[in-house]
């Protein structure tokens, strides 16, 4: 799951729409302006290319509120005290004087409450006076705005306190490594094929799907497993990130180390990760169409298309050799 | 010659420039500016500026009477949970959450609608408030907050001051030109941290907390 998404400040955004290039899911291209966050990944492009400083990336977690002193906090509740109550007094003067001063005394103590441990909306001491809102209920109370702000403004507490946690650290580590020796085992398993040893290509490759299974479970205790719009989010994310920046990086490493069978599996990889991205995005829009759509796999490259091509426009192979999916 | 500085916005008076464009001549004295001059970056009266090199508050000696510390389990009155609420909802603006500030707006409602109005409204009752926070509330909270290096809180108190210290030049304004005092000119009240304004042309940025001038809310009358 991405940590952060993209906000646009529409004082600020002056249409130079680069954010609309950049952007891998189309989620900054919306007609009321405001970035569609069920389908932003969090990459930051969109921030990163605005001439004019107008998009942001906020945290889906914000961090926990500077601690306040007691004797602060009491001093500046004596202030809040005293601007509340000129506040009462204007309010119940006529003339434009008066009107001013209850709104200059009620943004003073806004600012001065802020300051005395109330800054976010997310703390525990928001979600404190919330509940005990609740638990006293006086009359008249508009508790479903209550409720909607409890449910709202913590649910992903618990992800946050995830973050650091050291048994999800090691689901993690757990779910690379056998995902590794699934693959390993496989390649073991076909060179024992070749070799005629059939035995020990077998075991291989019911170990293979044993890791399988060990990697599934890791993954999915690890709380990455989402919604398949999130999963195909999340499948974006990290295809646009080996296209533009690990492969390329990777391809120029090995040409100047002149190890050119790498050098082309890298390209090859590179060109393919890039479409699957594109197709992946696809998927996202058509997620609710229930046209039934096939996939065409180039078994040498790894490139993906929609129907079966001529030949393969990444390695050059003969369309005939494409598997259906 | 001496200079003059403005307690709230730093603009300063020099006697040996004067203010020729308003045609205040250059060798103005300072006692010789009319009763009724304010700033004119800021409309501070004359009273909130300090001369150059002189101390900018009162005696330091005399001991202020240490006002009674609030339990900390104090009751919030419905007033003050309705700022408390506005001020959550401007939160969750700031973080683009436009239905969360909604709902804090409704509860800020619900508590201003059940807070008793005041008994006895009167311009007096505010200016004493005002000098009270000015000689106790804010020197107390700055003390602490110094103490506590609570450089969040300092920075409230000396947007809160500098404002309080504006209402309590205007409130002695208008004791003594009641309503004339408003006549033909705009009031202003800057949205982000309460500075008033009185007049048709507006600072660029507020002189207390340097917003922009497009973040501060004409009043209209009521």
């Amino acid at each position: 799951m991405a940590k952060k998404y993209a906000v646009r400040n529409i004082r600020l955004c002056t249409k130079d729409c680069l954010c609309l290039y950049v952007c891998p899911t189309g989620a900054t291209d919306t007609e009321n302006s405001i970035i569609d966050v069920s389908k932003c990944t969090g990459c930051g492009d969109c921030a990163d290319a605005c001439p004019s400083g107008a998009i942001s990336m906020v945290p889906f977690v914000y961090p926990p509120q500077q601690p306040k002193t007691e004797s602060v906090v009491s001093m500046m509740n004596a202030l809040l005290r005293s601007k509340s109550e000129q506040e009462n007094i204007a309010a119940g003067l006529s003339g434009r004087l008066a009107k001013a001063i209850e709104k200059s005394n009620r943004i003073m103590a806004e600012d001065i409450i802020r300051e005395a441990g109330y800054m976010l909306p997310q703390s525990q001491n928001t979600k404190d006076f919330l509940q005990s809102l609740l638990d006293k209920n006086p009359e008249g109370l508009p508790r479903e705005a209550v409720e909607k702000l409890l449910e709202n403004l913590y649910k992903n507490e618990e992800e946050g306190s995830m973050k650091d946690n050291k048994t999800k650290e090691n689901l993690m580590k757990a779910f690379a490594g056998e995902s590794q020796a699934n693959r390993k085992y496989l390649a073991y398993a076909k060179k024992a094929e070749e070799e005629g040893k059939l035995n020990a290509a077998k075991l291989f490759r019911a170990a293979a799907d044993a890791e399988t299974l060990h990697a599934f479970k890791e993954f999915e205790l690890a709380g990455k497993v989402g919604s398949t719009a999130d999963n195909i989010k999340d499948a974006i994310a990290g295809e646009t990130y080996e296209y533009k920046e690990m492969y390329p990086e990777f391809v120029k490493d090995a040409e100047a180390e002149g190890n050119k069978a790498a050098a082309t599996t890298f390209t090859f990889a590179m060109k393919a990760e890039e479409v699957h991205a594109k197709l992946y995005k696809e998927a996202l829009e058509n997620l609710d169409s229930t046209e039934e759509v096939f996939y065409y796999l180039c078994p040498v490259c790894g490139n993906i298309e929609k129907s079966v091509p001529e030949k393969c426009v990444i390695c050059g192979i003969p369309g005939d050799k494409f598997i259906k999916y | 010659m001496a200079k003059y500085i403005c307690s709230i916005c730093g603009y300063v008076y020099d006697e040996a420039n004067g203010i020729p464009e308003a045609g205040i001549a250059p060798g103005t004295r300072w006692e010789e500016l009319p009763g009724d001059w304010v700033c004119p970056l800021c409309s501070a009266d004359k009273s909130l500026f300090v001369k150059q090199g002189e101390a900018t508050s009162a005696p330091a000696e005399k001991t202020r009477p240490v006002i009674d510390t609030p339990s900390d389990t104090q009751e919030l009155s419905p007033l003050e949970m309705s700022a408390l609420c506005t001020n959550l909802a401007r939160g969750c603006e700031k973080q683009y959450k436009p239905e969360e500030a909604d709902l804090f707006r409704q509860l800020a409602d619900y508590f201003k609608s059940v807070a008793a109005p005041s008994k006895d409204p009167s311009f007096s009752r505010l200016l004493d408030l005002v000098e009270k926070d000015l000689e106790e509330g804010f020197p107390n909270a700055n003390d602490t907050a110094t103490q506590a290096k609570d450089r969040g809180a300092l920075r409230a108190l000396t947007w809160s001051e500098k404002v309080t210290r504006i209402l309590k030049s205007l409130l002695i304004r208008y004791q003594n030109e009641g309503e004339a005092m408003l006549e033909n000119t705009d009031v202003h009240v800057c949205t982000i941290c309460g500075f008033i304004y009185l007049g048709d042309n507006l600072p660029e940025i507020c002189p207390v907390c340097k917003v922009p001038n497009w973040k501060f809310e004409k009043v209209e009358g009521r």
